[in-house]
């Protein structure tokens, strides 16, 4: 139907899919015995829509963060890059309530019907970034140096340690950088 | 897919143009054949060309407007919004070129969303802030999404072969066939030109509308591609004649001016007039609220 919905000239984004997040809070294990330590922070990037709507979204989120901080003591920020994209930046020393978090403020995304609008979750894993997104369902790695360069070997090694623990970005050129990341 | 980002009027509008286009170019192809006119000949020539220039649309584009191929280090910024919005649209990244010109202006070009083209001119990046530019990249890359290039490209096929015979049926004729016959033909072919032509500037307006629709949906933000309008109009009125010209003389270069390139301001009666376009964003953004 892709090819009849382009003749139509009809815009369709991609539903996005979470439950492969929760393949990360075991899998961190395997990633830090082969010497991917996890970092405490995770950020949530979505694009606001230009709708009274998504402001409720907002208030409702800082107002579940503020529950759940006091059950796990997650602690959040809220960002906007200079892109005009939204940032949840979330950080906790336990990195499975970290991952719990990123689902829960997902899925409340999700509810509020702005589904299409989140982008990815990141989380750190040393000097690298490991980049979930929504619209594929997968992971990729995503190493940034100096000057918008990457370091595709450290990627790579990343990418070999993931092999079996987490679903991985299959097509490379979907391995989308994202320079800037606020954390 | 959500209320707000559906059109049937514009998708059923699109559909019965191109159905009007088969219908008619099935009668031409008819007529040509009644007419006994060499009609493999005419059809694999034709056929041959608009592959051509449809397989090479990128580099013919590259070539004729002076767009360079810019890397990720030269300019961060259009590399980092045109990702982001790939990303949001479930595109590969296309190539990003760059257009030395004072005229705010945008193309998409390419065969395939894998070989797609999209450039913006300088003026564009220096007159627009980042919001604006996102949403004229976002309604570019609509474009590549929707496969436009491919769709003008079959929908001006026949158009392409009345054109021709109109100009060069004459030397066709003379010894072999009847004069009256060839009459008929080229009587046929002009008709068949200029309605296909009609045709297929509909249909590129009403790609026009989808493609700004699908600049909002992505964005989530019509708003910007308003202002981006705006702000293109607004300087349109400023510019200097010969970029015009050199304009114009780049759509001479194409049979149809739309075929290879689809530019985002109504330059030419390919594009709906500014004010239809920003009316029918406002009901876009007054939908989203009540969504």
């Amino acid at each position: 139907m892709k090819l009849f919905d382009a003749l139509l000239g009809r815009t369709k984004l991609k539903k996005p899919k979470i439950e492969a997040l929760f393949a990360l809070s075991t899998a961190y294990i395997s990633l830090e015995a082969l010497g991917f330590k996890p970092g405490g922070v995770s950020g949530i990037c979505f694009k606001p829509v230009e709708s009274s709507r998504f402001s409720e979204l907002e208030s409702n989120l800082r107002e579940l963060l503020q529950l759940s901080a006091s059950e796990t003591g997650t602690t959040c920020q809220f960002k906007t890059d200079e892109y005009n994209y939204n940032w949840i930046i979330l950080s906790d020393e336990d990195f499975e309530d970290l991952v719990t978090t990123t689902h829960l403020i997902s899925e409340t995304v999700i509810e509020h019907d702005f589904e299409e609008r989140l982008l990815c979750s990141i989380f750190t894993f040393g000097d690298v970034y490991l980049i979930y997104s929504y619209k594929e369902g997968s992971f990729y790695p995503f190493a940034p140096l100096a000057d918008r360069k990457r370091d595709g070997n450290l990627e790579f090694r990343l990418r070999s340690a993931m092999e079996g623990e987490l679903p991985i970005e299959k097509e490379l050129e979907k391995w989308h950088p994202l320079w800037g990341i606020p954390f | 897919m959500k209320r707000w980002q559906r059109d049937s009027g514009l998708s059923a509008r699109m559909f019965l143009t191109m159905f009007m286009l088969f219908v008619l170019y099935i009668v031409f192809i008819g007529v040509l054949d009644y007419l006994g006119l060499p009609l493999g000949t005419i059809l694999l020539v034709a056929g041959v060309m608009l592959f051509a220039q449809y397989y090479y649309s990128d580099k013919m584009v590259l070539y004729s407007t002076g767009a360079r191929v810019v890397t990720e280090s030269e300019e961060p910024g259009l590399h980092e919004i045109v990702s982001r919005l790939c990303i949001e649209a479930d595109l590969p990244k296309p190539r990003i070129a760059v257009v030395n010109s004072s005229v705010p202006n945008a193309f998409a070009t390419g065969r395939s969303p894998k070989k797609a083209l999209v450039a913006v001119t300088t003026a564009l990046t220096q007159r627009l802030d980042r919001n604006e530019v996102a949403a004229v990249l976002a309604h570019e890359l609509t474009h590549v999404k929707n496969r436009d290039v491919m769709v003008l490209t079959i929908a001006s096929f026949f158009s392409t072969i009345a054109f021709f015979l109109v100009r060069y049926l004459i030397f066709f004729g003379g010894s072999r066939r009847g004069g009256g016959q060839i009459m008929i033909a080229w009587v046929a072919s002009i008709a068949v030109w200029i309605v296909s032509s009609l045709l297929i500037r509909a249909l590129s307006r009403y790609r026009e509308f989808a493609a700004d629709r699908g600049a909002a949906i992505i964005t989530g933000h019509p708003s910007h591609l308003v202002s981006a309008l705006m702000k293109i109009s607004g300087s349109m009125d400023r510019v200097p004649t010969e970029d015009l010209r050199k304009a114009e003389g780049m759509n001479a270069f194409y049979i149809i001016p739309v075929i290879s390139k689809s530019s985002i301001m109504a330059l030419f009666s390919t594009h709906p007039p500014l004010k239809k376009r920003v009316a029918a964003l406002e009901k876009i953004s007054r939908e989203m609220e009540l969504a």
